[in-house]
């Protein structure tokens, strides 16, 4: 079963992929648009405010900037997949967790795409992008997260409509509460509290591995882990339990 | 030995419908956005059984429960009550435009409907040259879809499902659209898959199609069963029923 959703994942987030770049001119280089602008914006901002103090503040801020993109898109996009999808949804049974599973296939399509980017900004700033080796020991537990959250609103969602719209404002909040374009003084109330957002922790082992060399603090791993964990199992028991409506509901 | 086995299924949907409000409680509905629902029984505690190689005609008034007896017996929507046993891989054709992208190619969508019903990769290089075959579109495999006629897509979609080995197809009114020498086509190959023991289901209006190719008719109304047995019967008490004779 498991081999089935994850090839009809793979087809349908290929599908998605070549519709998004259809008769495009530019192709893949949309994927880079968006981040780039933004990190463009808020260096431009911020670098000599809140940058000062922080190392190599652009990788900082650029790879903050990245890893916040895929997991805000695949959860929006979790969000309204049970309506993009209304008519496959009424006339055949398939398995839904494939939806769920193209989208985190079909966004990790464009997020490599833009790790490969960060890769040649290291470069730039005379940082070894051997680091981006290790990416996939964070990226791992980064995706099962990101599924687990993006299992639970798309069930939701079926049934709470403005679930879109609040997780669309959620999603902001959590932007600025997670340090991507400033730094957080380990022992602050900021700190304190972020040790709760998952986001934080996943993107501090990812700094520190790739732009400063260093092995991430131990609390760090293990909490990526276990959110990783609890999400997914979460996620997949709500979604279970709730997708047998959804035929019914849209 | 049955394919599908229902027994006692009963399936109820929640419905809008203008319900008599006060002042207050229209306001709340128009800024909520929720309007009053009433419970629709849409199947009410049906028995039947199919065995394999049968084609089974689905008969009735529109809104009598059809495509919500087809989609129980896909997966799509659970009974209520009631147990529906079935064997083999289903495949339904409630609508034929589902499963295929516009914007996407021939034979993008291919793989892409293929994998919707079922079939693995191998499955589908091993099929594919036989599907464009019978649907006969071999000049439009670089088209896109928005491109096709709805009797195209149609043409393609049953091709790609009845090359996708179902034990079980299931197939809606749409399926009757369409040009007569596809038309008969279809038929033809929907009696090759019986033979080779698939069950198959037919909802449709047109009493004629089952009389002449169905085994056996289930006349639905109101969401229970009127009458099952041998089409003809079937079909003859309906139109006694309905006055079309």
């Amino acid at each position: 079963m498991l081999k089935k959703i994850f090839r009809l994942s793979v087809t349908l987030a290929i599908a998605e992929i070549k519709l998004r770049n259809e008769d495009s001119y530019l192709g893949i280089i949309w994927y880079l648009l968006n981040p780039l602008l933004i990190f463009g914006l808020l260096l431009t901002v911020f670098s000599t405010r809140l940058g000062q103090n922080i190392p190599q503040y652009p990788l900082y801020l650029l790879l903050g900037i990245i890893m916040f993109n895929f997991f805000q898109r695949a959860t929006m996009d979790s969000t309204r997949i049970i309506q993009d999808n209304k008519i496959i949804i009424k006339s055949i049974h398939f398995p839904y967790t494939s939806l769920i599973g193209s989208i985190i296939l079909k966004i990790l399509f464009s997020h490599l795409i833009e790790i490969a980017l960060f890769g040649i900004v290291l470069a730039f700033f005379h940082i070894s992008p051997a680091g981006i080796l290790l990416y996939p020991l964070v990226l791992a537990p980064f995706c099962l997260f990101t599924a687990g959250i993006a299992f639970m609103l798309c069930a939701l969602t079926a049934y709470i409509v403005d679930l879109e719209n609040i997780w669309l404002f959620a999603s902001r909040l959590l932007w600025f509460f997670t340090p991507i374009f400033y730094a957080i003084e380990s022992g602050s109330r900021l700190h304190a509290l972020n040790a709760y957002n998952p986001l934080f922790h996943y993107i501090s082992i990812a700094r520190e591995m790739i732009i400063y060399g260093h092995i991430p603090a131990w609390w760090n791993v293990a909490a990526a882990t276990g959110y990783a964990l609890l999400s997914l199992a979460i996620g997949l028991a709500v979604f279970n339990n709730l997708k047998s409506k959804f035929a019914e509901l849209i | 030995m049955h394919r599908i086995a229902a027994k006692n299924i009963t399936k109820t949907f929640l419905i809008g419908y203008a319900k008599r409000q006060g002042a207050l409680a229209r306001c709340i509905s128009m800024i909520s956005g929720k309007e009053p629902q009433r419970r629709l029984t849409a199947i009410d505690n049906i028995s039947f059984c199919i065995g394999p190689g049968e084609i089974t005609g689905l008969i009735g008034a529109n809104a009598s429960g059809k495509s919500t007896l087809l989609r129980i017996i896909a997966g799509i929507h659970p009974v209520d009550s009631g147990t529906l046993t079935t064997e083999g891989t289903i495949i339904s054709l409630i609508n034929l435009h589902a499963g295929l992208k516009d914007r996407l190619l021939m034979k993008d969508n291919i793989g892409l409907c293929a994998s919707l019903f079922g079939l693995d990769k191998k499955g589908i290089v091993q099929r594919y040259d036989s599907m464009i075959a019978f649907s006969g579109l071999e000049a439009y495999t670089g088209t896109k879809i928005y491109q096709f006629s709805s009797g195209m897509r149609q043409r393609l979609v049953f091709s790609i499902a009845v090359h996708c080995n179902p034990d079980i197809i299931l197939l809606d009114e749409d399926f009757e659209v369409g040009d007569e020498t596809f038309r008969i086509k279809s038929m033809q190959k929907l009696k090759e898959l019986q033979g080779n023991g698939t069950t198959i289901i037919l909802a449709s209006h047109n009493l004629k199609l089952v009389q002449e190719h169905c085994t056996s008719a289930l006349w639905l109304q109101n969401g229970k069963i009127e009458r099952m047995g041998e089409s003809s019967a079937a079909v003859d008490a309906y139109q006694v029923e309905t006055g079309k004779v």
